[in-house]
């Protein structure tokens, strides 16, 4: 498969604050090739997020190494994990987060601002990535207050894939959304995964993982296979 | 982030916050609207006052002694043989009041007596005709130079053509030469100057004195502090005055010495006036910063999906930072557009009340100036503090963790 997409090693998080440390993960290494289909999941305060923040270059860890296409991002400063994030990262959050009074258009483009892309450049790549998410041009110049649920997600997602990232992260990308709207959000991911995205998905839902390609879970801090995961629970005889 | 979406950023930021924007740069406006408003005042009574000394060119001298007895001719040809080195031009003025009779129309005027280099001296701008020349002022000759505002008084019509045409002055008849623009803006109507060789108002006119003042215009290039310093102590000399006694019984001004004089008048006014801008200004800067807290806190999520997104410390500090800036910049245009429109408006109530004062239809006017440099100096100060006052909130935007922001509910 060649180089793996992300490679991280043995990577420690360990938060300070006024309470004290906490030891948000514990050694957790895992590596995603290109092309595949990765589900995260693990209940809240397992350190899913903890781990998605640092898959993103959202944040750095406090020991281990983190190897995105190779280069090593886990000492980097502010500017420079930007600059990953605007170039080589896309990513989908639960709640869309897309500017209410920016039309269709405007949301697309934003990552390239942040870019070397030239203008002339931008509304084309937002058009392909609206398309590869199936939204029609009539969309394009609506205010994306205007667009339901699904189409502010397929928004997103368009936002997320107009920079031709390495790996879009979707953090619960459903979550917000009814179970037949989720679903089309789903088979969106799933045909990208077809077109061949690198996709990291970071849920709670059975349902939604079932989605993916390869699950993996997280809890108190450390990564565990489907199957290892399968064992834990019937050994400690949780549900 | 490039300079087309910084500026696309900051009018769509503006554009959402349009009332609220308003409300806070009314500090801001207010704050240059003063400034302006008292500069261009100021500049106009100063102009005014500098016209009424009848100083027109900057190389310009005014002079005149008193000691023992008063300045005759002789003591001005002296003054314009031993002082040639400095002077390029020398006129004494004398002068009288009579009446100017053409046709049925009677009008009281000043009458100047002069050299004919009083107009090269003066800087006189001529409607029609010419000055008149050296050799009629050697004849005695009969002729006579009006200002527009005589024009209009005698002929009954400001475009009437006068050269040739005689009027009458005193006892005897002269011929219009040429007509110059009013040289005060201060001037009343009733009452007219008209220009006549000095010879011809000596012998001819009853003059008040042998000379009232003289006009030197220095020669090119001349320091006129120096120049104004060896003109006095010359003068001293000739007039044989003692130390004690030169400041009351010679002056010679300039053009610069005036300028000085009132500025030290005014600027005390100025002073206080721009304390009083300042702590608008101020006033006005700390709201805007407070504008702008306020903006970064409603904001904080788009700040967290900024950097997420890929933005960098600067692209966010340059974001808020031309907010700010571009708020200040448009506070500070109202502003010189309200100072301007106030400063005109005030110098028409002071005209008017001058003019009701002195009764009749006298017309003290000020026009305000308008000094390009206090425009630009009000852009830069409104720059200054869109930057001073933008930055602090600009940097908390900054500084924003993208995690803790995209949570922030």
């Amino acid at each position: 498969m060649g180089l793996p997409v992300i490679d991280i090693r043995n990577i420690h998080r360990i938060y300070e604050s006024s309470a004290g440390y906490t030891h948000a993960l514990r050694g957790v290494s895992l590596t995603v090739s290109k092309g595949e289909f990765l589900c995260i999941m693990g209940p809240s305060g397992s350190g899913k997020s903890t781990l998605m923040n640092i898959l993103g270059c959202l944040d750095t860890p406090t020991t281990g190494t983190y190897l995105l296409e190779g280069l090593d991002v886990s000492q980097l400063e502010d500017d420079d994990l930007a600059e990953i994030r605007a170039n080589r990262l896309g990513f989908v959050f639960q709640s869309f987060n897309l500017l209410p009074r920016a039309t269709v258009l405007r949301n697309v483009t934003l990552p390239l601002t942040y870019t070397d892309i030239p203008v002339s450049e931008r509304k084309i790549r937002a058009a392909k990535a609206l398309a590869s998410v199936g939204l029609p041009p009539d969309f394009f110049e609506h205010r994306s207050n205007e667009l339901s649920g699904g189409q502010m997600q397929r928004v997103a997602i368009a936002r997320a894939l107009v920079n031709d990232p390495a790996v879009v992260f979707a953090d619960e990308p459903t979550g917000n959304l009814d179970t037949a709207t989720g679903e089309l959000i789903m088979k969106a991911f799933r045909s990208l995964h077809d077109a061949g995205k690198t996709i990291v998905l970071i849920t709670h839902d059975e349902e939604v993982a079932a989605w993916a390609d390869r699950i993996v879970h997280i809890r108190d801090g450390l990564l565990y296979t489907d199957e290892e995961h399968k064992r834990l629970i019937e050994s400690r005889g949780l549900a | 982030m490039r300079a087309r979406d910084l500026a696309y950023e900051t009018v769509a930021a503006l554009d959402a916050n349009r009332g609220r924007s308003i409300l806070t740069v009314l500090g801001i406006v207010i704050g240059i609207a003063a400034v302006i408003a008292m500069t261009a005042l100021i500049g106009g009574v100063r102009q005014s006052m500098i016209e009424q000394y009848g100083l027109s060119q900057a190389r310009m001298v005014s002079m005149w002694c008193y000691y023992d007895r008063e300045m005759t001719i002789e003591d001005v040809d002296a003054l314009s043989k031993e002082m040639s080195a400095y002077y390029e031009a020398i006129t004494p003025v004398t002068g009288t009041s009579e009446t100017v009779v053409v046709g049925k129309v009677k009008k009281d005027a000043q009458v100047n007596g002069v050299y004919a280099e009083y107009s090269e001296i003066q800087n006189l701008k001529f409607t029609q005709g010419r000055f008149f020349t050296k050799k009629e002022v050697e004849e005695e000759a009969r002729v006579v130079v009006i200002e527009q505002s005589a024009l209009k008084a005698l002929f009954d019509n400001p475009n009437a053509e006068a050269v040739g045409q005689a009027i009458h002055i005193g006892n005897d008849d002269f011929t219009v030469v040429g007509v110059i623009e009013n040289t005060s803006s201060v001037g009343m109507d009733d009452w007219i100057t008209v220009n006549v060789p000095y010879t011809t108002c000596i012998k001819r006119l009853d003059a008040w004195s042998d000379v009232s003042q003289v006009y030197g215009l220095a020669r090119e290039g001349s320091d006129m502090e120096e120049i104004a310093k060896y003109t006095e102590r010359w003068l001293a000399r000739h007039f044989k005055v003692p130390e004690d006694e030169r400041e009351s019984s010679i002056y010679v001004l300039t053009m610069d010495s005036i300028i000085k004089q009132l500025d030290t008048m005014i600027g005390s006014f100025q002073a206080l006036m721009l304390a009083v801008a300042s702590v608008s200004l101020l006033v006005g800067g700390i709201g805007i910063m407070n504008m702008m807290l306020t903006n970064v806190t409603e904001r904080i999520r788009e700040i967290g999906l900024r950097k997420a997104l890929g933005a960098r410390r600067s692209d966010i500090t340059g974001q808020f930072l031309l907010e700010a800036v571009c708020l200040t910049l448009i506070g500070g245009v109202i502003g010189i557009l309200v100072g301007f429109g106030a400063a005109y408006l005030l110098a028409d109530i002071a005209g008017g009340a001058v003019s009701s004062a002195v009764a009749g239809d006298s017309s003290a006017n000020i026009t305000p100036t308008i000094d390009m440099q206090a425009v630009m100096l009000a852009t830069a100060i409104c720059v200054g503090i869109g930057i001073v006052f933008g930055y602090y909130p600009a940097r908390r935007a900054a500084k924003l963790d993208p995690v803790e922001s995209l949570r922030y509910q």
